[in-house]
């Protein structure tokens, strides 16, 4: 019997190909669009180009048919509320700059679908990421960067252990994006030529501070000042959730020198301003640490590349890891602005070793 | 090979659809108002469908108006009760309407209209005292289901016609799933409208009926030529109206052989899976229900999963209604009757139909218990987030 694989179809081009090839390869591909967000953040007219639209799953079903797979809409949006959405919103009630993909990943995709995939008596999850997985001849599963370094998605997918990568395909890994559109004009495919998603796929319209606030009750919110270094007031502001680390616009200042978010305090609301230069760091703590191999934790102190935020380079570093889950990293040469809450993830050249979530920075 | 239990959503067409339709397409005919002989042969074929519709549910021919289904049919009920009933705002339904029922009346409270919707009790029955309770001379209209599309149950509707009548108050029975499955007669229910649907019988999609017992009292909402006596303009369905007609003949004449087959099929299928599937829920009553109707709860499992996974094995079933982009939402009608939204979402409803076997339900009853312990096993409700 050939290998059955759950397809995770988002309406875009790279999933349509991802399906397409494995129906190529022999598997027995069933595709699912997963209906994920909360609420219909804009009206149906609008809605081309993001995630999870009417229009999206009609492109995903166009793709199931015209190469004749069996296709499903699952609704999963109780689950990506509570364990995706939730997050969001209190990571930034927190002060925190959340990365949604990451979780969504981690607690939907390789996680919640692949429970679905056992129920539907799949043997594996795949979707369209650009990322590699390869097995090693000890038969351990390595994850590394795409082979597209511009669209190299490694960094979201850092969450993934030993198990996950086991039954996991990325038929993408090994493509350029131009390959990719190619290969879907040859299909006949109508995403072929579709754009980009580039927003969060739930907050369609980019305002995240808007979509917290219609998310939390009003007491949850925490607005404050805006300060300097020293402590003197600079503005005020609506709450701590509007702003990230290393932000510079929206401050509201006049101020002879430009001036950056360098600390979110959710507990006071104050806003940390200061200048570029202020922003640096030695180094950072990360918690829920996961590696994609727990072999290499007895290592101790790691020499690796660390990646901050999914369009940073990787930058030199040394990790350890304690037992629980937490992670030192120290940059070999200061590093850029932390941004707490974002993926901090561990590369050795081109391959993932595993990564964490920014909880603080480490001042140089 | 795939087994078809979606019979309420939709049966296949019947072998007499096809031959009618069939002998059409063969002898394409002109239009039933034209004077031409052309034009009379499509009459005649027209009457003779309508005759035979008629008599399903006991009407005159007159009496039925071609419409393109249920929904159209439930829409002009209430929009023709409500134009004719000028001055009276208010409409009697219940909570476990069909859409093409409910959407209208929450259109119509829009516009300002107080809308009565009775609960059901938890067998989904609705009580005619309460139904009664709410009727006054402001009610324009009662519009009632006869047989709940979900759950199958079959309501006591011949109480109302006497008081409806006498308030003044249109009383709109929406037999759609009842006709052709259990007796229904005109007649003894009292009723001023109908609804019937062509596709449940195993006609094609895009045609149905609305009966109206008098049309002096009753208003049209589509205008245009004088077709189907003033009531409904637009050239009639020919070619679904002959093949309605004649579904209708062929579901008259076998109809007690039929409801004892697929009430046998419909016993053996429940009693094998109480028998395999600790903690099943039956929805609805035991008795005084559709015989092809089962709406089941199985415990610990989403039904959209056990939907899908026996989708795949080759069996085809159904849960609550599917939204425009085509995921399943969990059904009204079961949180109406005061399921919990869990139990609602763990519910499938299983509905037969003319052309399933004994072999087909038997593998079904071998079918559905290895994918539901697969499913809960793989899926379990506990582990899915609290709904």
């Amino acid at each position: 019997m050939k290998p059955r694989v759950l397809v995770a179809m988002s309406g875009g081009v790279d999933s349509s190909v991802a399906a397409a090839l494995l129906c190529e390869q022999g598997y027995d591909v069933v595709g699912v669009a997963m209906r994920l967000a909360p609420e219909p953040t804009t009206p149906i007219a609008k809605r081309r180009g993001t995630c999870c639209s009417h229009d999206d799953f009609e492109d995903a079903r166009r793709v199931a048919e015209r190469i004749d797979f069996p296709f499903y809409v699952v609704d999963l949006r109780t689950d990506f509320a509570a364990r995706v959405v939730d997050n969001f919103v209190s990571e930034y009630l927190g002060g925190r700059t959340p990365n949604p993909c990451v979780m969504c990943n981690r607690e939907i995709k390789f996680d919640r679908l692949w429970s679905r995939a056992r129920a539907l008596q799949a043997d594996y999850v795949a979707t369209g990421h650009y990322a590699r997985i390869e097995q090693g001849t000890d038969g351990r599963f390595h994850l590394l960067r795409a082979i597209d370094a511009s669209k190299d998605q490694s960094y979201f997918l850092f969450t993934l252990g030993q198990d996950n990568l086991a039954r996991t395909i990325f038929p993408l890994g090994a493509m350029t994006k131009t390959e990719v559109r190619a290969r879907a004009r040859a299909l006949g495919l109508a995403t072929a030529d579709k754009p980009e998603s580039q927003e969060i796929c739930f907050v369609p319209d980019g305002d995240y501070a808007s979509f917290v606030e219609r998310r939390s009750d009003p007491g949850q919110l925490r607005p404050g000042s805006i300060i300097d270094a020293d402590g003197n007031r600079l503005a005020d502001h609506a709450g701590v959730h509007r702003f990230t680390v290393g932000q510079r616009r929206g401050l509201g200042i006049a101020s002879a020198d430009r001036l950056y978010v360098r600390e979110i305090r959710a507990e006071s609301g104050e806003i940390v301003a200061g200048r570029r230069e202020e922003l640096d760091s030695a180094g950072l703590i990360a918690n829920r640490v996961s590696l994609v191999d727990d072999s290499i934790a007895s290592a101790g102190e790691l020499s690796v590349e660390v990646k901050i935020r999914y369009r940073h380079r990787a930058i030199p570093a040394t990790i350890r890891v304690d037992a629980d889950a937490r992670a030192e990293i120290r940059f070999v040469s200061d590093g850029p602005a932390v941004t707490p809450g974002q993926a901090c993830v561990f590369y050795r050249g081109e391959e993932v070793l595993g990564g964490g979530f920014i909880e603080r920075a480490i001042a140089t | 090979m795939s087994i078809y239990l979606d019979n309420n959503a939709g049966a296949p067409l019947r072998v007499e659809a096809k031959t009618a339709i069939s002998r059409m397409l063969a002898d394409s005919a002109g239009n039933p108002s034209s004077i031409h002989r052309s034009g009379q042969r499509s009459r005649r074929m027209l009457e003779s469908a309508r005759a035979h519709v008629a008599a399903i549910v006991d009407a005159e021919p007159r009496q039925m108006i071609f419409t393109s289904g249920g929904t159209e049919s439930n829409n002009l009920a209430i929009f023709g009760a409500i134009t004719a009933a000028s001055r009276r705002r208010k409409i009697i339904s219940s909570e476990i309407e069909h859409s093409s029922i409910l959407a209208p009346l929450a259109e119509l409270e829009r516009r300002g209209f107080e809308v009565v919707r009775i609960a059901p009790d938890s067998d989904g029955r609705v009580d005619p005292a309460r139904v009664l309770a709410a009727l006054d001379g402001e009610t324009a209209l009662v519009t009632l289901g006869l047989a709940n599309s979900e759950v199958g149950t079959i309501q006591d509707l011949a109480p109302l016609a006497r008081r409806c009548k006498k308030s003044g108050a249109f009383f709109h029975v929406d037999a759609a799933q009842a006709v052709g499955r259990i007796p229904v007669d005109v007649a003894a229910l009292g009723c001023d409208l109908m609804t019937v649907s062509g596709h449940k019988l195993g006609a094609p999609a895009g045609i149905g009926t609305l009966y109206v017992r008098d049309s002096a009292n009753f208003a049209p909402t589509m205008f245009g030529g004088p077709h189907e006596g003033g009531m409904r303009a637009g050239t009639p369905n020919l070619l679904g109206a002959v093949a309605f007609g004649a579904v209708a003949e062929a579901a008259m004449n076998i109809m007690d052989a039929e409801a004892a087959r697929i009430d046998s099929f419909v016993a053996s299928l429940f009693t094998r899976l109480r028998e395999t599937i600790p903690g099943l829920l039956l929805n609805g009553p035991l008795a005084g229900r559709l015989p092809n109707t089962l709406n089941l709860t199985f415990p610990g499992v989403l039904g959209e999963s056990m939907l899908i996974a026996l989708d795949l094995e080759g069996v085809e079933v159904s849960m609550g209604s599917a939204c425009a982009a085509g995921a399943v939402e969990p059904s009204h009608v079961l949180r109406a009757m005061n399921r919990s939204a869990s139990d609602a979402r763990s519910s499938l409803r299983i509905s037969l139909g003319w052309n399933n076997t004994a072999d087909e339900i038997d593998a079904v009853a071998k079918i559905i218990p290895a994918v539901w312990r697969r499913v809960a096993d793989a899926e379990p409700l506990a582990q899915v987030i609290a709904l």
